[in-house]
């Protein structure tokens, strides 16, 4: 799955860390999403969209398409 | 375990559980030694066993709240090493059983739990590499 992660947080000047506090989550699992490693329960992409104040889709798209 | 950047709580939940775990470590060797090589009034040596039983309750309790409370990826690798494990131990177990059918020498009880204990590190190792990389800042 991809995802637009390390773009929003970049646009606001979010850490990863910064980003893993407000979620509730370590910084390696921002880093793992990032890259692409590990897809995300669909209560923490909740939580993602939430925080960034999309809808889920607007973050991450299923084989790659945007 | 292996620490690869945990939140405050896993971090404490992990701490929670290696005291338990030295705990365990600890009064196993004693009760062990102490049944061995000692002749103590049988209360004592069941004190003694009840003790390292009561750790190891409290190993497998602490273990079971730290997955249960800990970060998703943390869990996944986790979950995935204790398959790890559980898988090494099963298939060592049960084909040295064979072995040992073949002429193999007999095996400890123990032999069987470190193995899964070598493997659910092996497990963990694996998973931090495969999904982890360096954190930015």
């Amino acid at each position: 799955m991809k995802n637009r992660l390390r773009e929003l947080r970049a646009d606001r000047e979010w850490s990863q860390g910064d980003l893993a506090e407000q979620l509730g989550v370590s910084r390696q699992t921002v880093n793992a999403i990032e890259t692409e490693k590990y897809d995300p329960s669909l209560p923490l992409a909740f939580t993602i969209a939430r925080v960034f104040k999309l809808r889920i889709d607007e973050i991450f798209h299923p084989n790659g398409k945007r | 375990m292996m620490n690869c950047g945990y939140t405050p709580r896993d971090a404490r939940n992990g701490w929670i559980f290696s005291a338990w775990s030295l705990a365990v470590a600890v009064t196993y060797v004693v009760a062990t030694y102490v049944l061995a090589k000692t002749t103590l009034p049988r209360p004592i040596g069941i004190a003694l066993i009840a003790l390292a039983l009561v750790c190891l309750g409290g190993a497998v309790l602490a273990f079971t709240r730290f997955l249960r409370e800990a970060d998703e990826l943390l869990r996944k690798i986790q979950l995935e090493a204790l398959g790890v494990a559980f898988g090494a131990g099963a298939v060592f177990t049960l084909g040295y059983r064979l072995c040992e059918r073949a002429g193999a020498p007999k095996l400890d009880v123990d032999d069987g739990f470190l193995i899964m204990m070598i493997f659910w590190t092996l497990g963990q190792y694996l998973g931090y590499r495969r999904y982890t990389s360096p954190v930015e800042a």
